[in-house]
């Protein structure tokens, strides 16, 4: 051990010491040598020669005092400072060209890190709460549902309920079903629009999450007509309340009291970003459903006993649904669509990883971009290979220089390396600098669930990933000139004298290069390609409503008994408002504003003399309520009938408006007006059809609506509404006035999502848009770079063959041919690598299939197009550089040598 | 006249021994006593002592002193320590067993 030490000490020493070490050793070697001569000269031999001799039988000094230095072992150290410091002389001498690599690489890491930023926030890293790993969702399982005393009791023992889980010790050690929803907090100060979560009283309990103050719910909170209790998150308590004390404080949602029991931690808003959470009842009643249209969709999570695993729980989850079909009868399983959640389940897994099942079908939208980006950085480090290559060429002669003198062939590459490396580092700061802006371009990409849970950032393991990303590809595309620089005899190098060759030395494997970028080129083209058609295709759908210069706000009224008449002249009183403000055609409400939520309720219809289902499941309807003024608002056009005035509110006689759809559906090739059907869940008198108007694509743009019906809002006066108002106001001005019409009619009503309906449009087909824009932008920088691939190729031949082509031109080749001479390779090139590109794309094609809306994956058009575009740049990186050969005086030419 | 080059490893064992039975010498006397005392039989490229020299004062088994030649010229002799004492022993050992083992097989039966 004391060996090791003074060993160590002994090297210190030398480290501090080491100008004067170095002096020492090379007056030694000095020495040896001059008494050598000495020797030799004593036995006859003249002075000079003596010399001569002295020194081939020392053997190389450099590389002797090299190795000698090395066994003072810091030689590592040393070697890589002065390798480093090679290097940057190297990079800072030649700017352009490290700018060019620089950015080059910037550009496919920066893409590359962004993405990944996005995937680690979605799939790789962990959920924020306690032991995530053991978090499930149970698909298909229900919060049962108490319709109360009036009403037909549905038997819903058939489906598997929270309960029933709750119950399976074997299997989970709790459960608990959460919803998301907004509420209006009401508030003399400052009312506003939150975030909230519906959750049963496990919630927390089962996600391990503690409050920061207070408590969680207790059991009595979580049955019907329980008390009437909220917990904030941390952020609303320091928003709304300035952190002041709120346990026990009473605060309104919807103008209903609720008492504060709790504040989360900070950063806790799951699910969906909520602000606050109120308990949902076990089972539900329609005061659950209330203040949230209705509308208010429930999932299951439950945490595993630690020796399940999530596949063993979904196979046993599973065989429970099998036991509840053979179990029910055939009325019920076409009441409840058993066949078909089941079949649902087996497909997806009756029990899922929370992660995943939050990440649900992004996860595709999220690998296919992030293998978009892994072409782009190859395409990337294929330009940068190029680049080096070419300088590569130019600097063989100065490396056989350095070989000569002693340095052996592993330190020149590590030295060319060091400078590929050191490039890919810059590049990849500068990377680093583009990505977060690129990351707040994608945030629409992120699943909605997970926004809040898990935001996308640049933290330490993007970090960590960027820094591999960097050594990578600077060794990769490093490597390669630096082998082939180091591969010839260096004698053979100096001999002929560089920069003249006639074909230019490594032009085949540049041309190689080229050819991979512009084959990944095609197929990034073909990529943005299929997903642009697809946009323009889902714009271009009919949507069934004019979206343009409509104008839109939301609104949830106070719900309660005696609410209904005096939200009914509330409705009349701000259509009449709106009406009259210039500039305004028409307005109109509806529950749902069509792609507003994404969500809604379709309710099973009763048509007497309807032909059967196919699928033997239950007729549904999209249960929608609108004003007569909606309709004209929207630019729904009516095919049929009329639509409705503000008499149709008569209870006795209800009717209702249905879609084309509709018509078509239970009506087939008969004229529905004037029709009567009911609705199964209520004992309603027989509703008449008195319109027929065109289907709106209220879900999303690419999924086909399915039968919809309105009913006038005097009949079912809805709490939540959406105002909409067609106006050729600009859309600011339009929208104050909306706001204030409302604010006339109630001064402490809050209104919500206010913005235009082409917004609204947009913001659901946002992620989409994204999809497709960074897809089209990587294959945009990717052309840009193979372009710039293909003219440093020819740019370099040309500059390369100059002396040749001046003799060709003095033995009478026009500048025509010589144009063709340069330029002809590099055809055969493209057509290469677009026609190896193209096989590809096809190929490839099947990962986005599922993407693509109204286009075929093999669609012939973009598979003609892409080519045809990308050869218009290919060529003209051809030509341009070739024409110089025009410019080469034989004259000029010849005598410079 | 041809030379055998030196078997691998062994120059530092030479060196220690030259150092040990001669006392004090400079790197060029070390490779002029390797030479005579082989009979001219084993060449050292002569530069190839350097690095070794310079590993086996880090390893402690020599220190170097700085003095003056007969001719006086600077020069830095070598003297071996007992680190290097026990060193040379081990080694000598080592040799002797794989060149014994390696006689042994080669003598016939």
């Amino acid at each position: 051990m004391t060996q090791y030490i003074a060993e160590l000490l002994r090297r210190a020493r030398l480290l501090l010491m080491r100008d004067r070490a170095t002096r020492e050793l090379e007056e030694e070697m000095q020495l040896h040598r001059a008494l050598r001569a000495d020797a030799i000269t004593k036995s006859g031999v003249a002075q000079h020669e003596a010399e001569h001799a002295a020194s081939r039988r020392f053997g190389n000094r450099t590389r002797i005092a090299e190795e000698s230095r090395d066994m003072w072992g810091f030689a590592r150290i040393d070697r890589f400072t002065q390798d480093l410091r090679y290097a940057v002389r190297r990079v800072t001498t030649r700017p352009g060209f490290a700018l060019s690599v620089v950015a080059v690489l910037a550009l496919g890491i920066g893409a590359t890190t962004a993405m990944f930023s996005a995937v680690d926030a979605a799939m790789l890293r962990p959920l924020p709460f306690a032991r995530p790993s053991e978090l499930v969702g149970l698909g298909g399982v229900q919060v049962p549902f108490d319709p109360g005393p009036q009403a037909r009791r549905f038997e819903s023992s058939h489906l598997i309920e929270l309960p029933d889980v709750n119950g399976m010790r074997d299997l989970f050690t709790s459960a608990a079903a959460y919803a998301a929803g907004g509420l209006n907090l009401d508030d003399d100060n400052n009312p506003q629009r939150i975030k909230v979560g519906v959750v049963t009283v496990d919630f927390f309990r089962t996600l391990g999450v503690m409050p920061h103050l207070g408590r969680t719910f207790d059991a009595a909170e979580g049955v019907p007509n329980g008390p009437a209790v909220a917990i904030l998150s941390w952020e609303l308590w320091q928003g709304q309340y300035g952190a002041r004390d709120m346990l026990n404080h009473v605060i309104h949602l919807n103008g209903k009291p609720f008492t504060v029991v709790g504040v989360m931690p900070r950063r806790f808003s799951f699910p969906d970003q909520s602000q606050l959470w109120i308990p949902m009842s076990v089972p539900t009643t329609f005061a659950t459903f209330e203040s949230f249209r209705g509308f208010l969709p429930s999932r299951v999570v439950a945490r595993l006993t630690p020796s399940v695993s999530v596949a063993a729980a979904s196979q046993r989850m599973l065989a429970r649904w099998e036991q509840k079909i053979a179990a029910a009868d055939s009325a019920a399983r076409r009441q409840y669509t058993l066949n078909g959640t089941v079949a649902e389940l087996k497909q997806r897994g009756a029990a899922v990883a929370l992660q995943q099942e939050l990440v649900g079908d992004r996860k595709r939208a999220l690998t296919v971009l992030l293998g978009a980006t892994g072409l782009l950085l190859l395409i990337a480090c294929a330009n940068a290979t190029n680049l080096l290559l070419s300088q590569a060429a130019s600097r063989r002669r100065e490396i056989a220089v350095r070989e000569v003198l002693g340095a052996t062939r592993a330190r020149i590459i590590r030295q060319l390396l060091t400078e590929s490396v050191i490039l890919a580092l810059a590049g990849t700061t500068l990377g680093l600098l583009l990505a977060p802006l690129l990351l707040s371009v994608m945030r629409s990409l992120l699943p909605n669930a997970l926004v809040g849970v898990a935001p996308a950032t640049v933290n330490l393991r993007v970090l960590a990933f960027a820094a591999c990303l960097a050594l990578v590809t600077g060794i990769a595309f490093g490597l390669w000139p630096a082998f082939g620089t180091t591969r010839r005899a260096p004698g053979e190098v100096i001999k002929a004298g560089g920069g003249h060759g006639t074909t230019g030395t490594g032009g085949r494997a540049r041309r190689v290069l080229v050819t991979v970028e512009l084959a990944l080129t095609v197929m990034l083209l073909v990529g943005a390609g299929l997903m642009l058609r697809s946009f323009a295709q889902i714009m271009g759908v009919d949507r069934g409503m004019r979206t343009d210069h409509v104008g839109t706000l939301e609104i949830a009224f106070p719900n309660g008994p005696n609410q209904q008449q005096p939200r009914i002249a509330k409705y009349h009183d701000l259509l009449a408002r709106v009406s009259a403000i210039p500039g305004v055609e028409s307005a109109g409400l509806v529950n749902d504003l069509p792609l507003g939520t994404g969500g809604g309720i379709a309710i099973s219809v009763d048509v007497p003399g309807a032909p059967p289902p196919k699928n033997g499941e239950p007729a549904f309807a999209r249960y929608l309520i609108a004003s007569g003024g909606y309709f004209r608002t929207m630019g729904i056009k009516l095919a049929r009938g009329r639509t409705f005035t503000e008499n149709d509110g008569n209870p006795g006689k209800p009717v209702a408006i249905i879609s084309e759809t509709m018509a078509k559906e239970f009506w087939p090739n008969q004229d529905p007006i004037g029709r009567t059907y009911k609705l199964n869940s209520s004992d309603t008198l027989p509703i008449t059809v008195v319109g027929v108007v065109a289907d709106v694509r209220e879900r999303s743009l690419d999924s086909d609506p399915y039968s919809q019906m309105y009913f006038p809002v005097e009949a079912h006066y809805p709490s939540n509404v959406a105002l909409v108002a067609r106006s050729t106001l600009p859309a600011p001005v339009l929208l104050r006035h909306l706001t204030e019409a409302m604010r006339a009619v109630d001064p402490r009503q809050a209104v919500f999502h206010v913005r235009m309906m082409d917004d609204v449009v947009g913001a659901s087909v946002a992620s989409r848009r994204t999809n497709t824009m960074l897809i089209a932008l990587f294959a945009l920088v990717a052309t840009i770079l193979a372009a710039l691939g293909v003219y440093a190729v020819v740019a370099y031949g040309v500059a390369q063959r100059t002396r040749e082509f001046g003799i060709r031109a003095a033995l009478g080749a026009t500048g025509r041919n010589l144009v063709v001479l340069v330029s002809r390779d590099m055809l055969w090139t493209s057509f290469a690598g677009i026609g190896a590109g193209l096989v590809g794309a096809w190929l490839l094609a099947r990962v986005i299939a599922s993407m693509l809306y109204g286009v075929e994956m093999h669609d012939i058009a973009t598979f003609i197009a892409v080519p045809l575009l990308l050869f218009v740049p290919t060529a003209l990186a051809t030509l341009i550089p070739a024409r110089r050969t025009l410019r080469v005086n034989p004259a000029e030419v010849i005598r410079s040598d | 006249m041809t030379r055998d080059p030196i078997p691998p490893g062994t120059l530092e064992m030479l060196i220690l021994r030259t150092l040990a039975s001669r006392g004090e010498l400079h790197g060029f006397q070390i490779a002029e006593a390797i030479q005579h005392a082989s009979a001219d039989v084993l060449q050292v490229e002569e530069g190839s002592l350097y690095p070794a020299l310079q590993r086996m004062l880090v390893k402690g088994w020599l220190v170097g002193q700085w003095g003056r030649t007969e001719e006086n010229r600077r020069a830095r002799y070598y003297r071996v320590t007992a680190l290097g004492t026990r060193e040379l022993e081990r080694e000598m050992a080592a040799y002797r067993r794989v060149a014994h083992a390696i006689a042994r097989i080669l003598q016939p039966a």
